[in-house]
């Protein structure tokens, strides 16, 4: 079957209601092989527009197929092979698949608490792409995460510009309750059951309990009330080989400079 | 980056260089045209003379010093210049010298082409050896090259040019392969990738200097090498690359030996891939070594100008507030002025004043590559104004939190003031039944983290002192000199011991005659 065949089968059935990944996943196999061939996994040089553009149709469909398959490392392989084309083939008419990609990716590097790589990431965009809901969402919820509105990135939820973000939702969502769960630790000394409910944003108690007994708090039922044990008043201690060894050091230092 | 910033980067070479080589210049002087102001063609003359004594010699610095005049020589190229230098340089009708005048458009009819070796003196070695001698070394037909590219890039219609002609020189040095080259060729390096970025094909380019990059470490040319890799540098972050930026800066080791002004480029170029990288402290210390090998702010005010504006950023980023005499500094004030607008909303911690005072300079801070920068400094604000209310209040319900800091619900700010709480920005807890934050009193301030805070400033001390000590240069055999001088120092101290000891009587016989 020849390469064109193939991506045409592909594409109608990723197109189909619902898509058959398995086909799906197969299919984009055969076709990766077959983009080695003509080596166009990995552009060198200068190729024809068409055939380039066919490719990155093909590896962004594998992009979308990962998160589907819920197959991250399959996701992120995808993502670097596109990066050839977003950045070194930028004369390429633009893909319309682009910006919910690398929104994607942003996502996925938030839900890692990957921050340095999200911003080194969204630094590399153009100016205009802030502008695309597809990032703009991304964008949105690490400003609220970094300053703490996470009220915000919850009720942001809802508002996903692609059908693919929602599959990021719930890891992000974890990560958001840690957090949450970290903050309370130190800042409240009691907290009734049903307000850490709502923060934690849990809607039924038994995943409340469930939750405590994770992270080792301590649930009061018949006062309905969670105590936080208390980490601060640890004793301080003096660093004493610390003091020792930079107090060398400047004796050192000093003879030197005498 | 802005254009002028390289230029300025350019400027500051020669001052640095100037500043180094001050006392051997002084010798050398003697032999230069006494008159003030030489025409640019004695000044190639005379430099092409130098040229020669450091390929003859294997003294690179005479070739550092051919090259510091560089720039100021650079602006008063013209055609008949550079014909001229290329007459006198090559007397015989060689392949060299018909091709570099091939670059050049057809002269006008030659008239006083013949004066100017009567008022050139210093030029005399090579005129007088020339006509019988043989060619001129490569390097000087290098620097002539050199000299063409910057003239003929200063003018729109030449880019072109300029860029064979570049190509063309490049890959003549890559076949000489000589050492004495090297420092004209990290200029040349330089020369090309100006041709490239003027005609806007800066990413065309790169293939080329990662390539010239590898033969460079290769033949451990530093000189090159540190050249080569801030353009290649300067190409990543033109194109905000900074993926690839920093995966070049951890595969190469950037020479140390390399000139103050190549490595200023290289701190700042790391500065900005570690502000991008969230890795503020390490961007800090970057930015303050390029700002301490930049030149005097006068020289090079564009450079000095780009690299404050990131600094600033940076240590908002960090919560400190910059010094307010930065603002004040004369080349500083005009070009900080958006920058201190922002520092002052984020000293208040006032959310709407930072949001319109980032609208008003939206622009600049776009062209300035900050813009992402300062919108992180979103989060620092809002820390800043929950510290200055737990500062000033014992108490405070989250609702004025909310409406004093322009927070969107009380939920949001039961959130922050916990997360607030949690990164030790402020001291306190929430109590939520009653919807209030309480704030811990101030600590007192002599926990161990004092004793830090000093030895890093100590640390900071010691290092610059060690780096200053290192930097020291000493003239050859200056030492014995000095022995003789510390000897007769000597030699006078015991005679005035001797004489103390002597005179002592003398002493007291003269102040009993001056009471006479």
């Amino acid at each position: 079957m020849s390469l064109k065949a193939q991506y045409a089968h592909l594409n109608a059935s990723f197109a189909a209601q619902p898509p058959d990944l398995k086909k799906c996943g197969h299919l984009l196999t055969q076709l990766k092989l077959g983009l080695i061939q003509a080596g166009l996994l990995l552009p060198q040089g200068d190729l024809n527009t068409d055939d380039l553009v066919v490719a990155r149709e093909i590896l962004e469909i594998g992009a979308f197929w990962s998160i589907r398959t819920q197959d991250v490392p399959s996701f992120d392989r995808y993502f670097s092979q596109l990066q050839t084309f977003y950045t070194d083939y930028a004369h390429l008419p633009p893909s319309q698949h682009e910006y919910p990609i690398r929104g994607l990716h942003l996502i996925r590097l938030l839900t890692q608490n990957r921050i340095a790589d999200f911003h080194t990431a969204l630094e590399s965009l153009r100016a205009a792409a802030t502008d695309s809901p597809y990032i703009a969402h991304p964008v949105n919820l690490e400003r609220w995460l970094m300053e703490g509105s996470y009220a915000k990135v919850w009720g942001a939820r809802a508002e996903a510009p692609a059908a693919e973000y929602g599959y990021f939702v719930d890891s992000l969502m974890g990560t958001i309750r840690n957090e949450i769960a970290s903050c309370e630790e130190t800042a409240y000394e009691s907290l009734p059951l049903k307000d850490a409910a709502t923060l934690l944003f849990f809607t039924s108690q038994s995943e409340l309990l469930v939750f405590a007994q994770e992270r080792g708090w301590e649930v009061d039922l018949t006062r309905g009330i969670i105590t936080f044990a208390k980490k601060g008043e640890e004793t301080m201690d003096i660093p004493k080989e610390r003091i020792i060894a930079s107090s060398l050091l400047y004796a050192r230092e000093l003879e030197q400079i005498v | 980056m802005p254009d002028i910033e390289m230029k300025a980067a350019d400027k500051k070479e020669e001052k640095k260089d100037d500043k180094k080589t001050e006392k051997k210049d002084e010798k050398e002087k003697k032999e230069e045209p006494p008159k003030p102001p030489p025409t640019p063609n004695q000044e190639i003359k005379s430099n092409v003379v130098l040229i020669e004594r450091a390929v003859a010699t294997l003294e690179p610095r005479f070739a550092h010093r051919v090259l510091r005049t560089l720039t100021s020589l650079r602006k008063r190229l013209d055609e008949t210049v550079l014909r001229k230098a290329i007459e006198e340089v090559f007397v015989k009708d060689t392949p060299t010298k018909q091709s570099l005048l091939s670059w050049l458009p057809e002269p006008p009819p030659p008239t006083e082409a013949m004066e100017v070796d009567s008022t050139a003196p210093a030029a005399a070695p090579p005129a007088a050896k020339a006509p019988a001698g043989p060619e001129p070394v490569p390097e000087v037909d290098m620097y002539l090259r050199l000299l063409m590219i910057h003239y003929l890039d200063t003018s729109p219609s030449t880019y072109g040019k300029a860029l064979d002609l570049a190509h063309q020189t490049v890959e003549k040095m890559q076949a000489l392969n000589r050492r004495s080259m090297d420092p004209i060729a990290a200029k040349v390096w330089y020369a090309l990738e100006r041709a490239y970025e003027l005609g806007s094909e800066l990413a065309d380019a790169r293939p080329l200097f990662l390539a010239a990059q590898r033969t460079a470490s290769l033949r451990h040319d530093d000189e090159t090498q540190a050249s080569l890799i801030n353009r290649l540098l300067r190409s990543y972050l033109y194109y905000s690359l900074y993926d690839q930026a920093d995966k070049l800066v951890s595969k190469t080791v950037f020479p140390a030996s390399a000139g103050n002004p190549q490595w200023a480029r290289y701190h700042y170029y790391l500065g900005r891939i570690k502000a991008v990288q969230l890795n503020y402290s390490a961007a800090r210390e970057n930015l303050q070594h390029a700002i301490r090998r930049a030149p005097a702010a006068k020289l090079a005010p564009g450079f000095y100008q780009a690299v404050h504006k990131l600094f600033v950023v940076v240590e908002l980023l960090m919560g400190d507030i910059p010094d307010r005499s930065l603002f004040r500094h004369a080349v500083l004030e005009k070009a900080l002025l958006a920058y201190f607008d922002i520092v002052k909303a984020v000293r208040t911690g006032s959310l709407a004043q930072f949001q319109t005072t980032l609208a008003k300079h939206a622009a600049q801070f776009e062209a300035d590559r900050t813009y992402t920068l300062i919108v992180r400094l979103r989060q620092n604000v809002i820390k800043t104004g929950i510290r200055r209310l737990s500062l000033s209040y014992s108490r405070i319900s989250l609702r004025d939190i909310c409406v004093k800091l322009h927070l969107d619900s009380e939920e949001d700010a039961e959130y922050i003031v916990g997360k607030a709480i949690r990164d030790k920005i402020i001291d306190g807890t929430i109590v939520h039944e009653k919807g209030w934050m309480e704030c811990g009193g101030l600590k007192g301030g002599y926990g161990p983290e004092i004793g830090e805070a000093f030895s890093k400033r100590i640390g900071y001390c010691l290092q610059l002192h060690n780096e200053s000590v290192k930097a020291m240069r000493y003239p050859l055999n200056a030492h014995r000199k000095e022995l003789a001088a510390a000897e007769g120092a000597r030699e006078r101290e015991k005679e005035l011991a001797k004489e103390i000891q002597e005179g002592e009587l003398d002493d007291d016989e003269m102040g009993g005659g001056g009471e006479f």
